[in-house]
């Protein structure tokens, strides 16, 4: 048998898969010449590459994954990706607004106000009597929707999410209680610096009412961050409230606060004096 | 539990069957792709991507039928795309991947880096169907399935191989600047079919 036969039956022998008669030729030819020899003994040595083993990190993400399924996110996150290639940025959670309440009361807020000034510049209707106790009631509602929306806002998760939230809660004229309640939650618990700082800066519209004041210099803590810290005692000065000097001095105490800090709250105690 | 039974439960939505897919076929995948590749953490990356699409194309597996011929044609196509969309970035030298050795003899393991870096200048196609039928232990017909053509094809196929590997194996033993991948060498060839 030639090179050329061999070359042919060469594969189905290393694979074991031809009869003992033909294997037995194959093997003779094999030993007598050195191509093919060769050729033969590259297979078997083939086997000499050691397999390698992948990183454990392999099994963690293959693992991760498969929890995602079977807990039925990937579905959804795979929906959710389909769903973004065809954006609408114009309706943004206009179609799910039952899936995203804080868009249904924006989108509520805004033809709420298209309905006001397209009845008002229409001019068709003359002022009738109980006209103005209509837009009364409207800014009323447009007031309850206003804080609705502030506080949905700041429950939400991300933090300039919430920064909106304070942002519409400054919209307010008379703040309702419930907002003036979740500002100062928000000042005190959230986890964002900024929000924080900015739920400050919203509270100081109030800083005209007893009952703000009081829980102004309540706020002031040690477990505070730094930054709101001084803001915090910026506006006590501000606000020349002496009620605010037991608490400004009891903070001047406590050991725990950063040295810049206390610089500036022995500064605020003097200017209070 | 035989991979076809596992699949079509997978197919149905019990998705921990998967996880004994995984711990089968991990491994050997992850050496289909270093053979094929080089670099482990593509390789690694390419693994995650062929569980994931069967799991996103479950429903295109078709009860009784090779579940191994399937799967290999997820993670050839995983690769072709995977390359197609790295293309400027990722052109593979051997060098950048040295093969760790076994430690038997000495002889031994310098024959193994030869080896690899010998397997790892053969043309592409012809790597392929040497890594497949010796690494991965399928089949010739299972081969033809999965590339699309003739049982004898494959068979031609694995021969060139080992006779492209053979040239540039004498070529890096004797310490020859190894010819561009794929070329025909300057080795003369008497083995060939003319």
């Amino acid at each position: 048998m030639n090179c050329e036969a061999i070359g042919e039956l060469l594969p189905d022998y290393l694979q074991g898969r031809l009869s003992p008669e033909l294997a037995r030729e194959v093997e003779e030819h094999l030993t007598g010449c050195p191509m093919c020899g060769e050729e033969a003994a590259l297979w078997k040595n083939l086997a000499l590459l050691p397999e390698e083993q992948p990183s454990p990190a392999l099994q963690t993400r293959f693992k991760a994954m498969l929890e995602s399924y079977q807990e039925g996110r990937w579905e959804k996150s795979s929906l959710a990706a389909e769903k973004q290639k065809t954006p609408t940025p114009m309706l943004w959670g206009l179609g799910n607004w039952r899936r995203m309440p804080v868009a249904g009361v924006a989108w509520a807020c805004v033809f709420l106000i298209c309905g006001f000034f397209i009845g008002r510049n229409s001019g068709v209707t003359k002022p009738s009597p109980d006209s103005d106790a209509r837009i009364t009631q409207m800014q009323s509602e447009l007031a309850a929707t206003r804080q609705l929306v502030a506080l949905s806002m700041l429950q939400q998760q991300s933090a300039s999410q919430r920064l909106e939230g304070v942002s519409w809660s400054t919209r307010l004229q008379q703040p309702d209680p419930k907002v003036l309640d979740a500002l100062f939650h928000t000042l005190r618990f959230d986890n964002s610096v900024d929000v924080r700082l900015a739920s400050l800066d919203a509270l100081s519209r109030y800083a005209g009412r007893p009952e703000v004041r009081s829980e102004l210099v309540n706020a002031l803590q040690a477990k505070q961050s730094p930054l709101v810290q001084i803001a915090l005692i910026d506006l006590l000065v501000d606000m020349h409230d002496q009620n605010a000097m037991p608490q400004l001095k009891r903070f001047q105490q406590d050991p725990k606060i950063d040295p810049n800090v206390r610089k500036h709250v022995d500064w605020g105690i003097d200017q209070l004096n | 539990m035989s991979d076809e039974e596992l699949m079509a439960q997978v197919r149905s939505g019990v998705g921990e069957m998967l996880g004994v897919l995984f711990e089968r076929y991990h491994v050997p995948l992850f050496n289909f792709y270093r053979k094929m590749s080089g670099d482990r953490a593509v390789s690694e990356d390419l693994v995650q991507e062929v569980f994931f699409r069967i799991l996103k194309y479950r429903h295109s597996y078709r009860v009784d039928t090779p579940f191994r011929a399937w799967m290999y044609q997820i993670a050839r196509n995983a690769r072709l795309d995977y390359f197609r969309k790295h293309r400027a970035e990722v052109s593979w030298e051997p060098e950048m991947s040295p093969m760790i050795a076994p430690v038997d003899t000495a002889q031994q393991s310098q024959e193994a880096v030869l080896l690899h870096a010998a397997l790892m200048r053969i043309s592409e196609d012809k790597r392929e169907v040497l890594v497949l039928s010796r690494f991965q232990d399928l089949k010739y017909e299972e081969i033809a399935q999965l590339l699309g053509c003739e049982v004898n094809t494959v068979k031609t196929r694995v021969h060139r191989a080992l006779q492209e590997l053979r040239q540039v194996f004498h070529q890096l033993e004797s310490g020859k600047p190894p010819g561009r991948k794929g070329s025909e060498g300057a080795w003369p060839n008497p083995g060939s079919v003319q």
